[in-house]
């Protein structure tokens, strides 16, 4: 696949994405607001409750910024993954006229897939920036220029991980009639596992340490952490990175023969 | 005679649900798969929460448990009855296709609210049931027969109060012509409903119990479930329903005199 191809594929999804502007900004801060409501006061209420200074090793702002940002970069990593573009495809018949354009599929889609982070990516800036000039940086929370910049990285291949793992699950439409609930199943569960919804260190010791060989955590906790500053050395980002990519490809080795088999049976009638 | 006719509609509508669901059996398991999901991630969130503290929102892990059992049995109830159809609407709205539903001679509102029902949902229903009796089974004090009635009235109060406010978000799309964002909206704020009610103090407290009752879905009930019905409780309940209904018949009445047909 050609870079013009991919780079015209990336800007026709943003703009797609963009023209239902009031829709994009009214679900994402109505998303940002009551994420931040219930997250300051249930965790206020529980540290208010116990008197502890730090849960899980965060005090209460740190575990806020925390929580703020695996929300917002949450979103980046999942990007328009409700729409199971894949499986909707596959079960409209509009798969067929892929068969026709001189390029891969998967390779396709993902830059479509791509295209429709940018403006999410542009607004969690955006959001960063306002709750940081509104609020500033509690003092424990290591967010500097260069945590930032490091976790663009741990960005991409939370993004490319999360299309990964949900392209499998799309292609169980070559042999059922909707799929969609196995988005939303991925979804529950990365966000669990993941520590999207709260830190692993607040997971039993034995089942923090399973979770951190799973898929999720590079996902969520992992380009959070980075942005932290939690993770410092090069050694451990760059395992961080390893782990993520490798991921990657037990997922797409796992979806090969998936995509193989279900083409082999793909009618093309659609619905 | 009236009721009567409602319930035949109705028996219908069951009938043609049932069928529909069935001849997509693969997405009818998914979906059960999905919602046992949402139950197991919620119900390991909290007790993942009750290793850092002994209370929330002063509800031991015990209390909490059956509130959040009745909080998937009143997410259930809307997503068997009521989810469907909020989201059709929007599409009978922009296809123009609901014209064919207003010159029917049933009310349109009960047509539309009713007409799907989610086969799939239902047995989700009966599992959200099976986690509410086993949360009630491990409770260690008892919770009282009077108390018990009162949360099971209060709970299909929270399912009403659920669907009227899904409804008011969706009937946007009778002028701005897409309810996405205000549909998103909508799942967003309900997070505030799967939490104690407690929690939240000042202001956010007072909205959450009157203007935007979301605190009224599940909370509320088990906190009677815990202490006993008030009568000021009552009042503040009918109050909230009233308030809630009222405000839904008037938008839907005008939503429907501003409803121009196909492609309006």
């Amino acid at each position: 696949m050609s870079g013009g191809l991919i780079l015209h594929l990336i800007r026709l999804e943003a703009s797609k994405l963009m023209s239902y502007r009031a829709d994009f900004w009214i679900t994402a801060v109505a998303n940002l607001l009551s994420t931040v409501v219930v997250h300051w006061f249930l965790w206020r209420a529980i540290f208010a409750t116990t008197g502890a200074e730090e849960l899980g090793g965060y005090d209460f702002p740190v575990l806020m910024t925390y929580l703020i940002l695996v929300n917002l970069i949450g979103r980046v990593v999942r990007g328009s993954d409700l729409q199971m573009g894949i499986a909707t495809e596959i079960y409209d018949g509009g798969l067929s006229r892929y068969f026709l354009y001189p390029t891969r599929y998967l390779p396709f889609k993902y830059a479509q897939h791509f295209g429709s982070i940018i403006p999410e990516f542009a607004q969690m800036v955006l959001f960063a920036a306002i709750l940081v000039a509104l609020f500033g940086l509690p003092a424990g929370a290591g967010v500097t220029l260069t945590s930032l910049l490091l976790t663009l990285p741990a960005l991409l291949v939370a993004n490319l991980l999360y299309f990964l793992l949900s392209t499998p699950l799309q292609c169980v439409a070559f042999w059922a009639d909707n799929v969609w609930s196995l988005g939303v199943l991925l979804r529950f569960a990365s966000l669990l596992l993941g520590g999207a919804m709260l830190p692993l260190t607040m997971f039993p010791d034995w089942a923090a340490e399973t979770l951190r060989w799973l898929p999720f955590v590079a996902c969520y906790e992992f380009p959070v952490r980075v942005a932290m500053g939690d993770i410092t050395g090069t050694g451990e980002l760059l395992l961080g990175l390893a782990r993520g990519l490798g991921w990657c490809g037990i997922t797409a080795l796992c979806t090969r023969p998936l995509w193989r088999r279900g083409q082999l049976g793909y009618t093309g009638v659609g619905i | 005679m009236r009721m009567g006719r409602y319930g035949r509609l109705y028996l219908n509508f069951l009938r043609f649900s049932f069928s529909r669901a069935l001849e997509f059996r693969v997405d009818f398991y998914f979906r059960i798969v999905m919602d046992c999901a949402f139950y197991a991630v919620n119900l390991i969130f909290f007790s993942l929460l009750y290793g850092q503290t002994e209370t929330i929102g002063g509800w031991d892990v015990h209390q909490t448990m059956i509130f959040i059992a009745g909080f998937f049995l009143v997410d259930a109830i809307h997503m068997t009855l009521f989810s469907n159809n909020m989201w059709w609407l929007p599409v009978l709205v922009n296809r123009g296709d609901l014209d064919y539903y207003l010159v029917r001679p049933v009310s349109s509102l009960f047509f539309l609210s009713l007409r799907e029902f989610a086969a799939n949902s239902f047995v989700n229903l009966l599992i959200a049931l099976g986690i509410l009796t086993w949360a009630i089974a491990r409770h260690p004090g008892d919770l009282g027969a009077a108390n018990l009635a009162g949360f099971g009235v209060l709970i299909l109060c929270g399912a009403f109060i659920h669907f009227v406010l899904h409804l008011l978000f969706v009937l946007p799309v009778f002028w701005l012509h897409t309810n996405r964002g205000l549909g998103m909206v909508f799942f967003s704020i309900t997070k505030l409903a799967e939490r104690p009610d407690r929690i939240y103090t000042g202001v956010t407290r007072r909205v959450l119990m009157t203007i935007l009752p979301l605190c009224w879905i599940a909370s509320v009930p088990a906190d009677v479930l815990f202490g006993g019905i008030t009568t000021e409780r009552v009042i503040h309940l009918l109050l909230v329903m009233g308030g809630l209904f009222g405000v839904l018949l008037v938008v839907w009445s005008r939503a429907l005199r501003d409803y121009a047909s196909a492609s309006s």
